[in-house]
């Protein structure tokens, strides 16, 4: 009763305002009858980056998509800042203005440039006659000039994107999502496919905005070598189901699903898991 | 040996064979096709060509006239068909409505389709009186029936992932259109706002015949009273201005769409 008091009293809420995500008891399915994702509960503090890794097929995408509302759970709760996600509810738009998301082909406008690509982040800010005009104010523009050059794409701001490399894409579909000014980041094994070496420039551009932004980055990884390298935590998802939830402590590696240590067996086990 | 392989194929083929042959010849007696008349009417055909030799160059003038007037009446009615066309495929796009949208809108553009254009020109003719600006209607509505059609399959064809990407940001569906489907599905458009304006110049051409304007109204009725070499100087025009617009449009099709559609094709890593 006196917890009760406190809270409407308080401007804060009594849950942690540290937790972004947070996910109890969800279950997913795209066909009311095969459930891709069964009992995941996670929850995920502000400003850490979170990896999902898991084989192909695990529902690694479906969990993401339920994070950003394309996708409504069949069973249990989701929640985004306290919100309930759903991409056609008109009270979680303002929330998706800040949300990046990044498909699993990244979902670049090919035959438009660079810049417009970018762009393209800085709608939610546009009055509708600019935003249906091509219209952009001059510091929309500065902005995503120097977005641009941050993620290392200065000079090719007027290219198509069709044109670019593989690393160079991922480099655009970051800048987009920075060009909204997001809290929160979800990107759908943006490093796959890429060499280790452009892997870790990619990582290490979302692991600077983390800092310098505060931005939460979840992200969808192939790897558990690269995952654990710059992850706060790692959850393993085999078959829809949430088995480790993993991170490193000081030199250990733990199970905070457990609270014990991973084993080496086990980490051994995953990592040629995901490696299929 | 090998030969006779291909000719007796499984026994369901062959049946499947033989019963078309006899569609073939029962729906030929039924129209009365008789390759009697056909071999009978040869000579016909060589007085008719020996009198279009007898070419008036005089009507070249007059020809070249009412050719032009028969591509404005394309160039209009493809323009227009287009620009109508465009919002209503947006709404006939299944990735972009529900269905409680796209299905009357459908239904509606299957039933304007059904009409061919020459159709349409004797309809326009009852309802606005002979001359060009029917057949510009008429051209219109199949321009609409045929481009919507077209536009709306290659919008559901656009790639799922920008549209997913863009909309999660929270963007109304017009911007949705704006900054994705148009630029995704351009080269598409424009490639069929081309077809249709060549197919639309020879479809015009006949339009004259039932009185909607153009170079038809001119080769009807020269044919009409027997006077093949006026016709043929029409039929001429006909086919010189065709294969020049063909020629154009080939140009503008290697020029601007094979290249984007090869950019859209480099996509992997
Ligand atoms: N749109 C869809 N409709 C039906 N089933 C789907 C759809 N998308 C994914 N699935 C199924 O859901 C399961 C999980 O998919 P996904 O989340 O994409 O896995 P991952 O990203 O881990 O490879 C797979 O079995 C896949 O076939
Ligand atoms: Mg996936």
């Amino acid at each position: 009763m006196e917890l009760l008091q406190i809270t409407s009293s308080s401007d804060f809420p009594l849950i942690s305002t540290k937790k972004i995500v947070q996910m109890n008891n969800v279950h997913a399915s795209y066909d009311s009858k095969n459930h891709i994702l069964k009992e995941i509960t996670l929850s995920i503090d502000r400003g850490t980056i979170y990896v999902i890794i898991g084989q192909s097929g695990s529902g690694k995408s479906t969990l993401l998509k339920l994070m950003n509302g394309m996708m409504i759970p069949s069973k249990g709760t989701v929640k985004i800042d306290y919100q309930t996600p759903n991409i056609n509810d008109p009270k979680f738009k303002s929330l998706m203005h800040n949300i990046g998301y990044i498909p699993q082909s990244l979902g670049l406008i090919k035959n438009i440039t660079v810049l417009e690509n970018t762009l393209i982040g800085a709608l939610p800010r546009l009055g509708k006659i600019h935003a249906l005009l091509k219209i952009f104010p001059e510091e929309e523009i500065r902005e995503a000039k120097k977005i641009l050059k941050q993620v290392g794409l200065e000079g090719k701001e007027y290219r198509k994107a069709y044109m670019l490399s593989g690393g160079e894409k991922r480099r655009v579909a970051i800048a987009r999502a920075f060009m909204q000014k997001p809290t929160l980041l979800l990107a759908d094994e943006i490093v796959s496919e890429l060499d280790s070496v452009t892997a870790r420039e990619i990582m290490n551009l979302i692991a600077d905005a983390q800092k310098t932004m505060n931005l939460t980055a979840i992200m969808v990884h192939h790897d558990l070598q690269l995952a654990l390298e710059y992850a706060n935590r790692v959850a393993v998802i085999k078959e829809g189901e949430k088995i480790l939830e993993i991170g490193i402590e000081g030199d250990k590696i733990v199970d905070f699903q457990t609270g014990n240590l991973a084993t080496d067996e086990i980490m051994e086990m995953y990592s040629t898991d995901t490696k299929k | 040996m090998k030969l006779w392989r291909c000719i007796l194929l499984t026994p369901k083929n062959n049946l499947l064979i033989g019963v078309i042959i006899a569609l073939l010849i029962a729906t030929s007696y039924n129209i009365g096709a008789n390759p009697v008349d056909f071999v009978k009417g040869l000579p016909n055909l060589a007085i008719i060509a020996s009198e279009m030799t007898a070419v008036e160059p005089s009507l070249f003038v007059t020809a070249f006239w009412s050719m032009f007037e028969t591509i404005q009446m394309a160039f209009i009615g493809t323009i227009v068909g287009i620009v109508i066309s465009l919002p209503l495929s947006m709404l006939a796009a299944r990735n972009l409505n529900s269905k409680y949208v796209y299905v009357p809108i459908r239904a509606i553009l299957a039933a304007i389709r059904t009409f061919p254009s020459i159709l349409w020109a004797i309809l326009f003719v009852i309802m606005v009186g002979l001359g060009p600006f029917s057949g510009v209607l008429a051209i219109i509505m199949y321009t609409i029936g045929f481009v919507t059609k077209l536009q709306y399959e290659s919008i559901e064809t656009i790639d799922s992932d920008p549209m997913d990407a863009v909309r999660s940001i929270g963007v109304s569906k017009l911007q949705l259109i704006r900054y994705v489907v148009l630029p995704e599905s351009a080269p598409h458009l424009l490639s069929q706002m081309l077809y249709m304006f060549d197919y639309n110049v020879r479809q015009t051409s006949i339009l004259g015949l039932v009185g909607a304007g153009g170079i038809g109204f001119y080769i009807i009725n020269y044919i009409k009273f027997f006077e093949y070499g006026k016709a043929v100087v029409f039929m001429l025009v006909v086919l010189f201005v065709v294969l020049v617009i063909d020629w154009v449009s080939v140009k503008i099709r290697d020029k601007y769409i094979v290249k984007s559609q090869h950019g859209i094709e480099v996509t992997t890593t």
